[in-house]
């Protein structure tokens, strides 16, 4: 059955993470899901907002969100980038639970928001709006067995009173949906570790010891690809690895992939509407 | 550790401002122990709790400790009084900006800076804008970028195009809640310095 929910691909997948918006158009089509982009939408505001300008850190996701609820009239939208979807969640949670809040935040986005918009992050999509079984039974080119590490890192779970993560210690839904896939979950340390987030612009020594440790763990853990959800998590994970075995050639990389890169993949869709090339640690081996 | 002036307001300035107390932490550390960069600064966020309670303003802006948290929240989701210490992070951003105590060595607070301006300027926040104007600003960035950019450009990883948002919107969301801020801080502070020394109720 079809479905439309909004979509707000955030900067990031205009930016330096077209892939990712790539792959995740292409699987929702194959599932029978229709993605209509929020028009005109804003940047949530993401890590700046709430460490600058409190009040704007609210007012901009629930601005988005008012759009779909009263202008575009749908109940939910997908917002695949974890650091969005972290913004949107908060943005939810205070004009619901804080009403001082909720009015300022009506003066700021002219409108008042009424809370009807379910918020999805890219797990949730396949998981629950598509659905295990309607995802299986779409799934073309399994893959066979491949052992994927599910990496949530921060802003999916947490805090847990905003996004009523599965669990947010070890949360499992992404498992479930790789596993779908044909892949083998691989049970492991890191997996809601920060990777250094937008640390990799300033601190680069700190991001490349967090990133090494995750993936250093995913690989004795038994995984030959890291799954995730988040632009920043890819770009950190994937392109430090870079530096890390610059410095140390006995480094042995972990590809990182999207998790819509893997869902896509397994419906059979090209490696071309998938953005499969541009990756920095050759994921050739595992995604061949 | 260096001698430091204490400003009992401080904690109330932190709760005013993030609706947050502070003198609910019993210095458990579970905070610090889960804390990604708690091992690059000499202070750590228990310390910093502690520091709030305190009023020890000059050992919490003149280390870099808040500017390396990445708001990954591990420490407001293991709090086992429920205290959300990432937004006490902010809220001490927020203050330390204000006040003009960024100290030197803290690159990630002009970073935050340009991110804000690049969204507040096109409605969307321009990736390669934040770099190109970080390398202009500290040139001795450039340097981390020599391995990973070209590889970077060369697999089209990088879009260099920027669509913009609704620039009009976006101005007058950030013009709006500026002034209801401003308002806000200056009837906080009018309340705070009628009530002398002390802390949170």
């Amino acid at each position: 059955m079809t479905k439309t929910i909004a979509y707000y691909p955030g900067c990031s997948l205009h930016g330096t993470s077209g892939e990712f918006d790539a792959s995740f158009r292409a699987s929702a089509r194959a599932l029978d899901l229709i993605l209509e982009e929020i028009p005109g939408w804003e940047c949530c505001g993401n890590t700046a907002a709430h460490s600058i300008n409190r009040l704007l850190s609210v007012a901009l996701p629930v601005n988005d969100l008012a759009k779909v609820e009263q202008d575009m009239r749908l109940d939910a939208v997908a917002v695949p980038c974890a650091a969005c979807f972290s913004r949107f969640k908060a943005g939810a949670h205070e004009v619901a639970e804080n009403p001082a809040t909720a009015e300022d935040v009506r003066a700021v986005v002219g409108r008042r928001y009424g809370g009807g918009v379910e918020v999805q992050n890219l797990i949730d999509v396949y998981h629950d709006t598509v659905g295990l079984d309607e995802l299986r039974s779409k799934v073309t080119r399994p893959f066979a067995g491949l052992k994927v590490a599910s990496y949530y890192g921060c802003l999916l779970t947490r805090p847990p009173k905003v996004t009523l993560a599965d669990d947010p210690e070890y949360p499992t839904h992404m498992d479930e949906v790789v596993e779908a896939l044909g892949c083998e979950r691989v049970e492991w340390n890191y997996k809601t570790d920060c990777c250094g987030a937008s640390l990799a612009l300033t601190e680069q020594g700190i991001v490349d010891d967090l990133v090494k440790q995750i993936v250093a763990d995913a690989r004795i853990c038994g995984a030959e690809a890291i799954a995730v959800a988040c632009p920043l998590c890819q770009v950190n994970l994937d392109g430090r690895q870079v530096e890390i075995a610059r410095k140390d050639p006995s480094w042995r990389g972990v590809p990182v992939i999207f998790l819509s890169q893997l869902v896509g993949r397994a419906l059979g869709l090209d490696d071309k509407a998938l953005g499969l090339k541009k990756h920095l640690v050759d994921i050739q081996a595992v995604m061949a | 550790m260096t001698t430091c002036t204490p400003t009992p307001s401080l904690s109330r300035q932190v709760t005013a401002g993030c609706d947050e107390n502070a003198y609910l932490c019993y210095q458990c550390k579970k905070c610090t122990s889960g804390c990604p960069v708690a091992g690059y600064a000499d202070m750590h966020p228990a310390m910093i709790m502690r520091a709030v309670q305190l009023g020890q303003y000059d050992m919490i802006f003149d280390d870099r400790f808040i500017w390396l948290c990445t708001g990954c929240e591990t420490c407001t989701t293991r709090c086992p009084q429920g205290i959300d210490i990432a937004t006490i992070m902010d809220e001490l951003k927020i203050m330390a900006r204000e006040q003009g105590r960024i100290p030197p060595g803290t690159p990630s607070a002009a970073m935050l800076k340009l991110n804000y301006d690049s969204f507040v300027r096109w409605g969307r926040m321009w990736e390669v804008e934040l770099i190109a104007l970080d390398v202009l600003k500290r040139p001795t960035s450039a340097k981390n970028w020599f391995t990973l950019g070209p590889k970077m450009l060369l697999k089209g990883k990088v879009n260099p195009t920027l669509k913009r948002g609704d620039t009009m919107a976006m101005k007058r969301m950030v013009r709006t809640s500026e002034s209801i801020t401003r308002a806000r801080a200056a009837r906080a502070a009018a309340e705070t310095s009628g009530g002398g020394a002390g802390g949170a109720s």
